[in-house]
Order: C-alpha cells, then structure tokens, then sequence
C-alpha cells in the first residue's frame, strides 16, 4: 500500500508540472487542444493524490507500523476519529493534506459552471497546479509519509494525549483549508494580472476569499477554545507563534473583504487589493513553512532542516514575481476614481485596512523579532506577550471602533449634519456606559474605553438596522419583524457582514472582561480545607485514583459555593497515559455568561495534601458564542444569491 | 489637496503605531540565550531577567514540597541548574526542550518565572 502511495504521488508531481506547463502555455497560444489536456491532468492530479491520501489513511486504519509515520502517531487503542486525524498529526502528513486540498479546491474551479472570467482559468489553474506541486516536491523529496522501517514494531508510539481533544478533529483542517482556500483568489488575481484584464474579476474569487476567511476564523476560534479547555494555563491566546501564524492571513483577508468592496464599487485601491491577496497567500505558506521548518527555534536548526530552503525559495519567487508582475501592469490598476472626502465610508474603509495591515506587520515583527536580532545583532531577543498586547489592543479597538463609524457614515462624502443625526445615539450609548461603569466603581480605564467603544459600535448596527427596517416598513407595509427578515434576506452579504462585526464585539466583550479582569490564586489545601477567591468558597473534599485500561487518573474533587450557597461539584484530573510519558491536566471549569471558575490540579503529596492554582475569567464564554455568531453571519453572507441589483445604498437614497 | 491630507493622515498614523512599537518593545524585550551563551555570559548577566533553554537533563528533575520544581537543563555539554515554583505545564516531560524565563542568582541556580516546554507535536523540524 505504501509503494501505491508513494507512486502516486511521484506520478501526481509529473502530471500537475505538466499541467502547470500546459495550461499556461495552452493560454498563451489560445490552443483549446492544449488547454483540455491541461484539464485532464489536473483532473489525474487530484485523482492521484487522494490515492495517495486513501493510502496513507488505510495504513493507519489497518495499524501497519512497519511505515514509520503509522508509528510514530499512532498506537493500537487509538480510537476512529483520531487514527484519521494522525493524517494530519505528523509534517509530512499536514503537507500531503495541504496537496490533496489545493487540488480538491482546484477541481472545484475547473469544473464549476462560471459566466465570467472563463479566460482566467487556464492562467490560475497554472499558479493552483505550481503551488501543489511544490508541496509534492516535499513530499517526494524531502518528507515522505509512505518511508518504511525494516523491523515492524508490535505497537506505535501514540498520538500525543494533548491532541486527543475533539480539537484536533477540527481545528487543523479548518486552518490548512483555510490557508490552502486563499491559493484560489491569489490564482485569479496572478491570472488575472497576466491577461491583463483587471475589470471585474474580483466578484469570482470574493466567495473563495470569504470561504478561506470564514475557515480561518473558525480555526483560530476552535484553536483558542481547545487551548483553554485543555493546555490548562487558564488562557486562550498566548501569542505563540503558531498561533500568530493562524491570525495573520485572517486580518489580511479581513483587510481585502473590505477593500474588495471598495474596488467593486467606484473602481479604487486595485493595486492594494492585488498586494493584499498576494500578502494573504505569501502569509499561508509562511505560516506552514514558520511551523514546520524549525525556524523559530534558532537560524542554526533552520540550517540543519532540509525542507526550509525549499520554502525560502519558493516564498521568493512568490513575492518577487507578484510584486514584479504587479509593477509591470501598474497603468492598467491605475484608480478610476478619487476619495471625495475624508469624511466618507471610503476614507474610513481605507484607514481600517491600514490599521489591520499595521497589525499583522506588527505580529509578524513580533514574532520574528528573535530571529531577526539573531541575524543582526547575534543575539536572540525574545518579545513575550506584553508587546503583542500593547500594540495589539490600542489598534484592534480601533479597528472596532472604525467599524461602528463606517456603519452609518455615507458613501463618497456625508454632510454634517446626517453626521449628527446618526451618530446621537451610539454616541450617548457609550457616553451613558462609561458613566455607570465609572460609578460603579471601575477604574480600570481600557477596560472603560473598550466597553464603551463596544457599546457604541453595537447601537450604531442596531440603529442602521432600524432605519433600514422602517424605510421597507413604511415601503411595503409589512410588520417591523418580516420588514427586518426581508431587509436581511434581500442583500445577504452585508447583512452577513453586520452579523460577523457583532460577532466580533462579543468576542471584544469577552477578551476584555478576561484580560482586564481575571483573577488568580494558588493554594494548598488539605482534605476538608476551604480557600476563597472573589466571591467564590472552594471546599477541598479529597483526593481519588482510578485505572483505565489505557491510563492512572488522579481525580482532586472540589465543593463550590458562593454566599453560603452551593453551585456545584468539580473534579479537576490528571491523567498519566501507559503508553506515553507526557502527563495531561484535565482542567475543571464552571462555565456562566458572567464568570468561568477554572480550577488546574497543580499538585500532590503523599498526605493528601494538594495544590491547586484557581482563576475566575470573567465573560470568556461570550467569546464562544461570539464565535458562533461570527460564523453564522460568514455563512449568510457566503450562501450563494442575495445580492440585490442595485447597490443597496442607492436603493436606500432613492427611497428618500 | 485631498491626496495630501490622506498622505498626512498616513504619516500620522504610522508615527503613531510605530510610537506604540517602540513603548511595548522596552517592556516586553529579552534576551534569550542558551544554557552555554548564558554561562559564558557569566556575572554580566546577574538579576537580569532572561531566557534559558535546553534540554530537560534525564533523571534531574525532582518535585519538592510547596509545589517547588527543581531540575537540571543541557546545552552544548553545559548545565544549568533551575528551581521554578508553580503549575507545571504538561508538556514538561524529561529529555524534552524547554525555555525558562527568569534571573540567575549568585549561587549559580536560574529562579525561573515560567517554563516553556516546547510542543513536540506543533514544532517539528524535519
């Protein structure tokens, strides 16, 4: 099975080169004849690759240890779900998933049913073939996962107990789909550049965009929650730089949503949205390459790994060829039209994607400051969180802050005094915020700021959706609640796009109510002791052990009560797996919408005696449901139709 | 007129992120060596808060009273010497490479803040 595998994939890595070759060669002579044997060997390509993948999933099902990778993330007691995500486990199994998903998103452009842009698909379905078939080359050449042992141990190593969390079912192939999804708008664009026809071809991959975005956020969201749950530090977002390189291409794409409006509708910013989508792809696979090429433990391990030139040079030629193309096509992306004024939606869409470029820029230095200080200066200075969350949070509630202006300002230029009218009430929102809170007694002053920018960008939503459900209220006499579904339903992508920013000021909410307001206490406890945090009283009750066939659990079981009032029992555990030596923290977490009671089991000593480590995170599970709302709005705008004919706010002056 | 005023608008607010940059990077800056850069470093590097990283020496690692941590890490042949108190990250395991955060004091022992395991499964050079 594995010489099927491997074979496959050699064959692949033939088939999509010359389909590469073929499709751009067959676009440059118009040779239809040229072009469909390029579409037939995309079609092969992707038909051998998932061989490949259906290979490599039956060594793991059937537990052939004799193949190094089936031993290394597997073992015999694994359960279904996650022998098939050990396919995506180990490096050269996240790569041969990269491959089989390019070519499964480039199968689904070959073959949907397009109107326009036909001619850009030879030219994109070239870039599709050279990008999977640079993952090939690393799968041929440098990490196989079909590589054999001679001797055939009786068991494998085990998945890491870490990873066996419903996480790992999803979280990593939401983020690879969501980087891989982003190599079909950067195909079009490039395509688009090298035919020179620069009208209209944004509306093609603006489903493809937000299909990446929208995987993307959810990969992060299911990546932040899986932390919190299970790493057992009582956080959700540490800056590592894995997680970094999840966030990037996600405000970059967030970027280029926006300004792909920009450019739809007055014909602006076409060489910024060019460099945005490159950016977004450029941060994809730097992404991978960041995780998978050592390079952030030292330049030294980096010179050790044989797959990171590979990236290096392939990132080179990426940035230099788009750039380059991009400059030799700059008088066919000149603007067609000016911003009127800087009072207007256009100015405070440009100044957003200024800010969430900034910040990605800003990430990125940050987490590759060790490396560049190492170059530089010869030696490795570290930035710990602190710096991401000062330069981070100031431009984030920015960003939030800019999205409540931008929602009830005018296209091209607004007159003051509609300004006026419109921003009354959001504006006394958070005025009214910032005056109970304050008298309330909070003093912590982001924490003020953040709440009432947030308040005032949630009126400013409420308030445009009012107004738009009276306007078709008074048009069609229908009642405010079918006039408010009609509103939503007749232009889906921006009332999607207003579900996703109220998704994001929930998950606002609950990031600033758990970083400003978090509390945390250790203590050791014998049997039958009390500790207090906040307005909680933990009542120790004991310590408990158990055996599973698989593992040795230690069970701490705990009392909590508040004002003399029980609210539940929790048990805080460690496992100890037989098979493999790492110990996992099972967290115990009383979860409300006002407050979480995490509680970490620390540690333990022969009399009982145990240590505990307690905080109380406030509002973390609005992050949650805010990631679930985020979503639903990505899906209402993602779901095909909808859109009205003509631009909804012109429909809207008319209607005055 | 206008392509002036966004260009100040521009500058202004580059001025302004790269002010905020600056700021963060005095209080979140560290040096971060490892365990033989840290020793040659010798004295220079007494009370300064730094990182360490090496590898977990097999069989130093002991857990005392009090949720003291104490454990020995290598690099290059040298050893450091480290007690840490507090939760101690799954991901701790002997053998394994680990970052410490924290100051070296006089008897030559690393009071560590934080330990850094670092995750076998997400970083992995090949």
């Amino acid at each position: 099975m594995a010489q099927v595998g491997n074979f496959a994939l050699i064959l692949a890595l033939v088939v999509s080169v010359y389909s590469a070759v073929a499709s751009a060669v067959g676009a440059q002579r118009y040779d239809p004849r040229l072009l469909a044997s390029a579409k037939n060997a995309l079609l092969a390509a992707t038909g051998l690759i998932s061989l490949s993948v259906a290979s490599l999933l039956f060594l793991l099902l059937s537990h052939d240890f004799g193949a190094v990778y089936v031993y290394q993330y597997t073992s015999r007691d694994l359960s279904f779900p996650y022998l098939i995500s050990a396919l995506w486990a180990g490096n050269s199994g996240s790569l041969l998933f990269w491959a089989w998903l390019v070519s499964l998103f480039a199968l689904v452009v070959t073959i949907q049913k397009r109107t326009a842009n036909r001619e850009l698909l030879p030219y994109a379905s070239s870039v599709m073939m050279i990008t999977q078939a640079f993952f090939l080359i690393l799968l041929v050449f440098v990490t196989g996962p079909f590589a054999r042992q001679t001797a055939v141990p009786p068991d494998g190593m085990g998945l890491n107990p870490m990873l066996e969390n419903p996480g790992m079912i999803l979280h990593p192939p939401a983020l690879l789909a969501g980087y891989v999804a982003l190599t079909v708008p950067f195909a079009f664009a490039i395509a688009a550049l090298l035919e020179r026809r620069l009208e209209g071809w944004l509306p093609t991959v603006r489903r493809w965009a937000l299909f990446a975005w929208l995987l993307l956020g959810v990969g992060n969201l299911i990546g932040a929650w899986w932390a919190y749950v299970e790493l057992g530090w009582g956080g959700y977002w540490a800056w590592d730089p894995v997680e970094n390189a999840g966030l990037m291409p996600w405000l970059v794409a967030t970027a280029f949503l926006h300004s792909a409006m920009m450019q739809r509708r007055q014909g602006m910013l076409k060489v910024w949205n060019m460099s945005l989508i490159i950016l977004a792809f450029v941060l994809a696979i730097f992404g991978t390459f960041l995780t998978r090429s050592g390079i952030l433990s030292s330049v030294h391990t980096f010179g050790e790994s044989s797959m990171g030139p590979f990236f290096v040079v392939f990132l080179g030629i990426t940035l230099v060829g788009s750039f380059g193309l991009i400059y030799r096509r700059r008088e066919l992306l000149k603007s067609e039209t000016e911003i009127e004024s800087l009072v207007s939606r256009e100015s405070t869409f440009l100044l957003n994607n200024w800010l969430l470029v900034a910040a990605t820029f800003a990430i990125l230095l940050g987490t590759m400051f060790p490396l560049i200080s190492e170059v530089v200066w010869r030696t490795r200075i570290a930035l710990d969180a602190s710096f991401f969350n000062q330069v981070g949070v100031p431009l984030f509630l920015a960003i939030i802050l800019l999205s409540g202006l931008c929602t009830l300002i005018g296209w091209r230029r607004a007159s003051p005094g509609s300004l006026a009218r419109n921003y009354v009430l959001p504006f006394l929102a958070a005025l009214v915020v910032v005056v109970v809170l304050m008298v309330a007694g909070m003093r912590q002053w982001y924490a003020i700021v953040g709440f009432s920018i947030l308040s005032f960008v949630l009126l400013a939503i409420l308030y445009d959706w009012l107004r738009g459900t009276r306007a078709r209220r008074r048009m069609r006499r229908e009642n405010y609640f079918s006039a408010l579904w009609g509103l939503v339903m007749a232009n889906r992508p921006r009332y999607g796009g207003y579900i996703v920013h109220l998704g994001i000021l929930l998950i606002a909410l609950g990031v600033t109510g758990s970083s400003v307001f978090a509390t945390e206490k250790e203590a050791t406890l014998k049997p039958g002791e009390q500790m207090t945090i906040n307005r909680y009283v933990l009542t120790f009750n004991g310590l408990g052990y158990f055996q599973t066939p698989s593992r040795e659990v230690v069970t701490a079981s705990l009392s909590l009560a508040s004002g003399g009032r029980p609210l539940s029992e929790m048990t805080a555990e460690k496992y100890f797996h037989r098979t493999y030596e790492q110990p996992v923290t099972e967290v115990a977490i009383r979860s409300t919408p006002l407050e979480d009671v995490y509680v970490i089991l620390a540690g333990w000593e022969a009399d009982q005696t145990t240590t505990f480590s307690v905080l109380v995170n406030p509002l973390v599970s609005w992050i949650w449901f805010g990631g679930a709302v985020l979503v639903l709005g990505g899906l209402l705008a993602f779901w095909p139709g909808g859109t009205p004919r003509t631009p909804p706010e012109d429909a809207e002056e008319a209607a005055k | 007129m206008k392509k002036r005023k966004f260009l100040i608008a521009g500058i202004v607010l580059f001025a302004a992120i790269g002010f905020l940059a600056v700021m963060a990077f005095r209080g979140a800056a560290m040096y971060s060596y490892t365990v033989s850069e840290l020793l040659e470093k010798g004295d220079a590097v007494l009370g300064q808060t730094v990182k360490a990283s090496g590898e977990v020496a097999p069989g130093s690692v002991s857990y005392e009273p009090d949720n003291i941590l104490k454990f020995v890490i290598t690099e290059g042949g040298n050893q450091l010497p480290v007690v840490y108190q507090g939760v101690v990250p799954d991901t701790f395991v002997e053998s394994n490479e680990v970052t410490v955060e924290g100051q070296l004091d006089t008897s030559g022992i690393f009071q560590a803040r934080t330990i850094m395991p670092k995750c076998a499964s997400k970083y992995e050079p090949e």
